[in-house]
């Protein structure tokens, strides 16, 4: 399972896109400052918007799901349980993974940015497809729900899960790490090998790094562990 | 046509003579031909298509209750295209300023305001289409008279809930009513030309064919 971009080209006024390279099985963060393209890159993978030169190939990927950073423009029904019925699932079983078992009846619209989100990732998690590519999935969750997100990730089995995302606080532990800047992408590698590359790594890896640690991954965990290796 | 009072008069005098009768549909329509870009005014075909297709759904069912259902049709058609040329030319605080020039700064005012914030509505409203369409495709849902029903629901009370927030930022903001603004107008060198060749070819057809429905 593989999703390869070759020489894509996609352009909005003057804003360029240009990517090339190939997201093999497990999970790849593609990092970048807000505007830098991120959205783009995942509209394009999802296969919404064709790139104006260029293909997009994906290899033995039968079901492809894009999580929009806003989750209110995914809602497309009434109530909380029906939305999750549109997904195509069993609602009482989304509904508890997102804790939100006692808001089934009440309209989407009243759930908090951050109820809405965790609505959403179920829905997607549970669906499981085989490329997941998820937008700014960090931003509205509240900080206690990162750590649930990121078990979610970590505990997904196979498939190609691409994170779109310029949080710097709390990560998943990731296979591989890419970057956008102005528009273009940038192939950083496989973790841990690409640690040391990433520019828009966050603070506290910067740190471990400096201090000489080498983190064996991207989460706060891995440059603790790595830092007190080498006091040790 | 650059000046939105006279935009705003074509489209008064065409659209009524389009809804009287269907020769001055015919009139407004040669003059949409003549006098508009054209089809470079008509919105996306997934904006305008279903739109056209209330007219026609309702131009149907007038006709089999017996109604001139192929009258409707053409003459609402023709208010379609004015229309969509009208906003598809209308910038920004245009309608604010051609209410403020005919009716003052406090009624003008407050009727140009709530006009700016419609149509800025009508923005939002196409933006959110596209979206929910997004979303659909997502979740696989295939549109169709069970997934647009919801839908519409949706969009009628989002509208809702984002009007209810405009006026409570208006009220936060010490907005009671009527404002201040000194509207300034530009001239197209056609303007004129435009706007008297639409009062001719809107207008005198109708008076023309009651004058010789008359005579005979």
């Amino acid at each position: 399972m593989r999703v390869e971009l070759e020489e894509v080209l996609f352009s909005r006024g003057a804003f360029c896109l240009r990517a090339s390279g190939a997201f093999d099985e497990g999970v790849h963060i593609v990092s970048g400052p807000v505007g830098s393209g991120k959205s783009t890159l995942a509209v394009l993978l999802a296969g919404l918007m064709p790139p104006a030169s260029g293909v997009v190939r994906w290899q033995g990927v039968n079901s492809v799901l894009l999580l929009l950073q806003f989750p209110e423009h995914q809602i497309t029904s009434p109530t909380v349980a029906k939305e999750a019925a549109s997904w195509g699932l069993v609602p009482e079983e989304v509904l508890a993974l997102a804790d939100l078992e006692e808001r089934a009846d009440d309209d989407p619209f009243n759930l908090s940015r951050g109820e809405l989100k965790r609505l959403t990732l179920a829905c997607a998690f549970t669906r499981d497809p085989d490329l997941l590519l998820l937008d700014e999935p960090f931003s509205s969750l509240y900080c206690e729900r990162n750590g649930w997100f990121c078990g979610m990730i970590e505990e997904r089995g196979s498939g190609v899960t691409i994170i779109f995302s310029h949080e710097h606080a709390v990560l998943p532990r990731v296979d591989a790490i890419w970057e956008m800047d102005g528009g273009a992408l940038r192939g950083c590698g496989s973790v841990p090998g690409a640690i040391p590359s990433w520019r828009h790594a966050p603070a506290y890896l910067t740190y471990a790094l400096e201090m000489g640690a080498r983190p064996e991954n991207i989460r706060l965990a891995d440059a603790r562990e790595a830092l007190c290796r080498i006091r040790d | 046509m650059q000046d939105p009072r006279l935009r705003l008069f074509t489209l008064v005098v065409l659209s009524l003579a389009s809804f009287f009768s269907v020769a001055g549909a015919l009139g407004a329509f040669m003059w949409w031909l003549a006098a508009t870009p054209r089809t470079k005014a008509l919105p996306r075909p997934r904006v305008l298509l279903p739109l056209f297709a209330m007219i026609a759904l309702t131009a149907l069912v007038s006709a089999l209750g017996g109604g001139d259902g192929l009258s409707y049709l053409l003459r609402m058609s023709v208010i379609l295209l004015l229309g969509a040329w009208a906003y598809a030319g209308t910038e920004e605080g245009e309608v604010l300023s051609v209410a403020v020039w005919a009716l003052g700064n406090r009624k003008g005012f407050d009727i140009g305001l709530i006009a700016e914030m419609g149509l800025a509505g009508l923005a939002v409203i196409q933006e959110e289409i596209e979206q929910v369409w997004v979303a659909m495709r997502l979740k696989g849902i295939r549109p169709g008279l069970r997934s647009i029903v919801p839908l519409a629901i949706i969009l009628i009370i989002t509208e809702i809930r984002r009007t209810d927030d405009v006026a409570r930022l208006l009220t936060v903001r010490g907005y009671t009513a009527g404002g201040e603004i000194c509207p300034r107008f530009q001239r197209g060198s056609n303007d004129i030309l435009a706007s008297i060749s639409a009062v001719l070819l809107g207008i005198l057809p109708t008076l023309f064919l009651r004058d010789v429905f008359i005579l005979l």
